[in-house]
């Protein structure tokens, strides 16, 4: 590895997946035990990094005790004519990845969560100075995100500097948290598309605006920015936000031309803010879907790893299976779990007031971004396991949606019917109502001394016609 | 499917209406949920994918070795076919070539599906052809792949399976006519027919699985199967041992099912050889799991059972005779190897037991699995006090006294299949040395043709078991259980991750023992890519083999990598018919992440997956017509199949030619321009000399066009970084796998500049592939 000729370990990708147990570190930084650790990137005036400089605050790694662990910290400062602050948080995301590349060297989670591990034997080999992380750190970050033109590294092992900048780190990730947060679709003239998933799922393209993250839920606003100024031949580029069409909806003009190049006249209108008429396609993985629930007018919403079924009986697979390929199903939406905390998630559909169940796993981590008054008003499988219960569960906490129930409620009634089958007779039910709507309405059959002969009889489900609105 | 409805309703309310005195008959009724619409090939006759297999046999090109010159099928010959004759037919050796190769993958289908056939027609006895068909509960909608996209049939309960297994069975039919003498004429073809018989060996073999596991409740798509014992020291040898070798789990079902209703379960060994011991802990978790077929010699020899039961299919056909020797009764439980016994089936169990405990016979036909476990149990029991383990391995004293006869004349290295060098570990033996011999038993996979070259008849095979005795009882390990399929939402979850990088390749290790070098290759292959974070898929003797190793913590390879299907992840999918799962899970790629239908659909399915699903299969001990079968199945899916050594003995690989640009070519399905995306994968069949060759290899063929540059870069770090490991050289091929200057490692960059620049490298764009004209889309207007 000639780029890393200097460095006494091997530094590559193929060391990513590397875990280095207790036995076999020479020191733990950060970590469960250790209050004090953070790492953070910042974005500064060109006139003020000196680049490639690495500095460490505190003792350094060989000098610290084998078998300790220390409170640490890892200050990056990054200059550029293009950089801003909005691509702080995607450089420091990068620095979990560079770290991993090291032979010898474990990095788990990031911010004030950090936990690493150095391991005895590239210890051994020479990996015992902060000078060397600090260079592989500069060498990747300058070769792999050229729009950084100076950067400087600073490793922080000094437990009195850690007290007053740990805080400090964390301000930082509150603030750059809430302007992300506060960022809206409208203030911006570039949103950004990804078509990394037409590796697998052709007709689909991601469309990504600060208030709605790709579906998969790795690539946020400023996630694409960075991506589609480094490479702008890229699977990730900029759309131009164009008009707004429809404010209310989600409407763009620059949204609507680019799905139509990408999918080949597919896909011409995209509604962001909606799961009706226009939603934005589905790709494969998407982390959740949402559902149309027609008896409750209101829509459920279930994450991949849910298992059993959902309050309409059926699980995951089947609700994804109705919204994947990069298509556009009216009712049905494939999404992150960031767009449940942004507040132009499902606007158009009236948003939290038409979200009736949500299992409570995601329930639990979206809790705050939930309006308060209503909360307790959307139930989890612990609430309603059926649409029944579902019914029961929303009258009673008189959640928004019942305001909109009319005194008609569809039918759903279960005709219990058996039939006899071969000279045998085994006994088999052949219908289930919940999975077949009953069309009719208003009207009542009546058969007497009917009988009816067929050589062949094809049965399908149907799908009932919905009202959405 | 149910045919023959009648419907007769007295009086039934419902809130929509009333029905008095309804009778309704209808002659089928075809429950049509599967409302996809059907594709252009449902149950595509012999030559109906035949364009689609001329497209890859195009790409990847037959290579003939052939094993044998002449042809001697029918008595116009024996026909010497050297130098460019014919024979008197009319063939030349390509032809008879790939002839031999279509007749092993129909043997081998025929197997399969024959099993399958057994085993349906047994459930449906059992448990009605209604029983519904559960595989995986809530997290598999697609519960049967391969099915669906090659009949176009979705099957739901057990009786759905016969219209399935009859269009398996007619093609089979339909290609074993193919060669006899004077039908096909070309090489082509007969490869053609090769994948066709191959496409339905794994229909056959997923339609048996899915029977299965729905019927005798296996682990259903479970991850966290339980982990069983695996290995000759983990078997309890204080209890009456009853072993059951092959495929088909009846018997050994009859046997547990006995043992429990008996409640002598618990002091009783119920163990398995080959894929049958897999499906015996699918079924039941205190089965053990004795090894590959490789271990069918020692395990008798050292007169560890005292029963020995015999299913179908890589069973050696001397297993009677051994047990003879070491007075173990034998029961043959298929109609596919009665190994010459009288059948019992019908007679009275007491007579049965009595002839076979007091010795009488040395072994029965019995075609009743319930009785076979009846009398396996009941015999076991008696003759364990009797026999007393008797052995015929030497005593230590009587290695050297035999060792001493060998004349080094060198016959048996001569004819070990593997060239192991027994005569040193003879002469050594001699000396009272049994160093060598010991070392040979980590490496014998005890086919015993050593025995049959030796002109003093010495038991040479006995001799290497006695000497690695130690290591023998010490092989105390663990499997996981067979999990059998992989879940829908499995596939979601690593969409991303593959999409990304993060998981460079798919790796599955399958097929039989027939190793060059002992099992610890497969453990070592497997680990190294679960610890790269591949997704390392395995079944049958590989997974078993896998399983018999521990890392430096102790722990086998299936404690130390989780059970799904996922980055690090490493997965026992069960016996040979659970390989259908494999296919099964790239045919679901398909359908989950581009909505591709599957029903009928197999081109554009196969289209799919070999242009976008970085898999790779290895097959390192492959030996058996079956794992031809396998491997066919997974090229016309354009899936790459690697061969140990021994693999060359199938005659014929299937080899992409990478300095011929013309041959990497595809349609952008975006605008209908020939892009070429080089070597991706580089081969449909090919063979790897050695462990070293074989993981850089897989590494390689992981690389597809439709790959991102993230993933491409990801890719290009672990086929450098395995080349220089491994085989201590940078590959002099990379310049073929990059598109743009993104797809470069990161870390890598000086040196792939300057290759790049030697090699007059022009960067190119990233197509969204496809061979197939039709799949080419137009802008709507």
């Amino acid at each position: 590895m000639s780029m890393f000729k200097d460095i006494p370990v091997e530094v590559g990708v193929i060391y990513e997946g590397e875990r280095i147990r207790r036995n076999d570190m020479q020191v733990e930084l950060g970590g469960p035990t250790v209050q004090q650790k953070f790492e953070l990137a910042k974005v500064k005036p060109l006139d003020q990094i000196e680049d490639g400089k690495v500095t460490i605050i505190g003792p350094d790694l060989k000098d610290l005790k084998e078998g300790g662990v220390y409170p640490f910290g890892i200050l990056i400062e990054a200059a550029g004519e293009k950089l801003d602050a909005g691509l702080e948080g995607v450089i420091e995301r990068r620095i979990h990845g560079y770290l991993n590349y090291i032979e010898g060297f474990m990095h788990l989670n990031q911010r004030y969560d950090i936990w690493i591990r150095i391991g005895k034997k590239s210890f051994q080999k020479g990996l015992n100075n902060f000078e060397a992380i600090g260079k592989v750190l500069y060498r990747l970050f300058k070769n792999e995100l050229p729009i950084i033109e100076k950067l400087q590294v600073t490793f922080i092992t000094d437990p009195a500097k850690l007290d007053q900048l740990t805080p400090e780190a964390i301000q930082a990730y509150e603030t750059r948290d809430a302007k992300a947060r506060g960022l809206k679709d409208s203030e911006v003239d570039t949103f950004y598309g990804c078509a990394l998933c037409q590796s697998f799922a052709p007709s689909h393209v991601c469309v990504i605006t600060p208030q709605r993250y790709s579906n998969c839920g790795a690539i946020s606003w400023f996630d694409g920015k960075a991506s589609a100024s480094i490479d702008p031949k890229g699977p990730v580029f900029a759309i131009q936000r164009g008009d707004m069409i429809n404010e209310e909806k989600g409407e763009f003009s620059g949204i609507n031309d680019a799905a139509r190049q990408r999918s080949m006249g597919e896909v011409n209108q995209i509604w962001l803010y909606t799961a009706f008429d226009h939603p934005h396609t589905s790709c494969g993985c998407f982390e959740a879907v949402t559902f149309y629930i027609p008896e409750v007018d209101g829509m459920g919403v279930v994450q991949r790893n849910f298992k059993g079924a959902t309050v309409n009986g059926l699980p995951f697979s089947t609700l994804a299976d109705s919204a994947a390929g990069g298509r556009q199903i009216d009712g049905f939406h494939g999404m992150s779990i960031e767009y449940m905390r942004s507040t132009k998630f499902f606007a158009a559909d009236g948003g939290w007031n038409r979200i009736v169940w949500v299992p409570k796993e995601i329930k639990e981590k979206v809790k705050e971004f939930i309006p308060k008054d209503l909360v307790d008003k959307v139930a989890t499988e612990d609430d309603a396991k059926n649409i029944d219960e579902l019914k029961a569960f929303l009258k009673a906490k008189n959640h928004p949606v019942v305001a909109k129930w009319t005194d008609e409620e569809p039918i759903a009634e279960t005709a219990a019917v058996t039939i006899n089958e071969d000279a045998a007779g085994t006994m088999m039910p052949v219908a289930t109502a919940g999975s077949l709507p009953l069309m009719a309405g208003g009207f009542k059959i009546i058969l007497k001394d009917a009988k009816i002969y067929a050589n062949k009889v094809i049965i399908q489900t149907v799908k009932d016609n919905k009202d959405k609105r | 499917m149910t045919k023959n409805v009648h419907v007769k309703i007295d009086e039934m309310k419902t809130n929509v209406g009333l029905i008095k005195n309804l009778e309704l008959s209808i002659g089928k009724v075809v429950n049509d949920n599967y409302t996809e619409p059907m594709g252009p090939t449902p149950m595509p006759s012999v030559t109906a994918l035949r364009d689609w297999d001329m497209k890859l046999l195009a790409k990847y090109k037959a290579f003939y070795m052939p094993d044998c010159d002449s042809c001697c099928l029918c008595t116009f010959g024996k026909c010497d076919l050297t130098a460019g004759k014919r024979g008197a037919c009319g063939l030349d050796i390509r032809a008879q070539s790939s002839r031999i190769v279509m007749i092993a993958c129909a043997i081998g289908s025929a197997c399969h599906s024959a099993h399958s056939r057994h085993l349906v027609h047994h459930l449906i006895e059992k448990y009605g052809r209604k029983f519904p068909l559960d595989i995986g509960g809530l997290n598999i909608k697609v519960e049967a792949p391969v099915t669906r996209l090659v009949t176009g049939i979705k099957p739901e309960t057990l009786g759905d399976l016969d219209d399935v297994l009859a269009y398996v069975e007619e093609q089979i039919t339909q290609v074993l006519a193919v060669a006899h003498t004077g039908q096909e004429a070309s090489a082509l073809d007969f490869e053609s027919k090769a994948m066709h018989v191959g496409m339905c060996d794994h229909v056959g073999m997923e339609v048996g699985d899915i029977a299965q596991i729905s019927a005798l409740g296996y682990p259903k798509a479970d991850p966290e199967a339980p982990l069983v014992k695996l290995g000759i020291g983990s078997v309890e040898r204080s209890k009456p041992v009853i072993m059951c070798i092959g495929h088909n789990v009846v018997p050994s079902v009859g046997i547990i099912d006995y043992a429990k209703e008996t409640k002598v379960d618990d002091n009783l060994e119920v163990v398995g050889l080959c894929c049958t011991s897999h499906d015996m802990t699918r079924y039941y978790h205190r089965a053990r799991i004795v090894g590959p077929i490789s271990w069918e010699l020692r395990f008798i020899r050292a007169g560890l059972a005292d029963v020995v039961v015999l299913d179908e299919q890589c069973v050696r056909t001397d297993v009677a005779e051994e047990a003879a020797k070491v007075n173990a009764p034998v029961i043959a439980a298929s109609e596919k190897n009665c190994v010459g016994f009288k059948n019992r089936t019908n007679d009275d169990t007491n007579a049965i037991v009595d002839d076979l405990v007091s010795g009488k016979v040395k072994g029965v036909l019995i075609l009743d699995p319930e009785k076979v476990g009846e009398v396996a149990v009941r015999v076991a029991q008696a003759v364990a006090p009797v026999r007393k383990r008797k052995t015929i391995l030497p005593t230590p004293e009587e290695i050297v006294t035999i060792a001493k006869t060998c004349t080094q004349c060198k016959l048996c290295q001569r004819n070990c299949p593997q060239d192991f060098a027994i005569p040193p570990a003879m002469k050594a033996a001699a000396t009272g040395d049994i160093s060598l011999l010991t070392d040979l038993y980590e490496v014998c996979i005890g086919c015993g043709k050593c025995e049959g070259a030796c002109p003093q008849k010495i038991m040479i095979h006995s001799l290497i078991v006695k000497a690695g005795e130690k290591a023998m009882y010490a092989e105390d390990n663990l499997c996981r259980v067979g999990r059998g399929a992989i879940q829908d939402t499995e596939i979601r979850n690593v969409g991303s991750p593959i999409v990304l990088g993060e998981i460079p390749g798919i790796v599955a290790l399958v097929g039989c023992s027939n190793y060059p070098k002992g099992g610890k290759d497969v453990y070592e292959i497997a680990r190294e890519f679960a610890s790269r974070r591949y997704i390392v898929v395995l079944s049958g003797c590989s997974a078993m083999s896998a399983g018999s190793y521990r890392n430096a913590e102790g722990q086998t390879i299936w404690e130390e990598f989780p059970g799904g299907f996922e980055a690090g992840g490493v997965c026992n999918v069960g016996s040979c018919v659970a390989n259908s799962h494999i296919a099964g899970a790239a045919i679901k790629v398909a359908n989950i992440f581009a909505k591709r239908n599957l029903r009928g659909n197999y081109e554009e399915i196969a289209d799919y997956i070999h242009n976008r699903l970085g898999a790779v299969g290895l097959a390192w001990g492959a030996y058996s017509q079956k794992a031809a079968a396998i491997g066919a199945g997974f090229w016309r899916l354009g899936v790459p199949v690697i061969i140990g050594p021994h693999g060359s003995k199938y005659r014929r690989v299937l080899l992409g030619r990478k300095e011929d640009p013309q041959n990497w070519e595809v349609l952008d399905a975006r605008t209908g321009e020939t892009v070429n995306v080089g070597p991706t994968p580089e081969h449909l069949f090919n063979i790897a000399e050695t462990k070293e060759e074989c993981i850089v290899a897989i590494a390689k063929l992981c690389m597809r066009p439709n790959d991102t540059w993230k993933g491409r870069s990801i890719k290009l770090s672990h086929y450098v970084d395995l080349s220089k490991r491994y085989l201590g050289v940078m590959p002099d091929d990379l310049h073929l796998f990059v598109r743009t200057m993104a797809d470069v490692p990161s870390t890598m960059k000086d040196e792939f500049t300057k290759i790049l620049a030697e090699k007059n490298w022009k960067e190119t764009i990233i197509p969204d592939p496809t061979l197939l004209p039709r799949m080419v889309r137009k802008m709507k207007e």
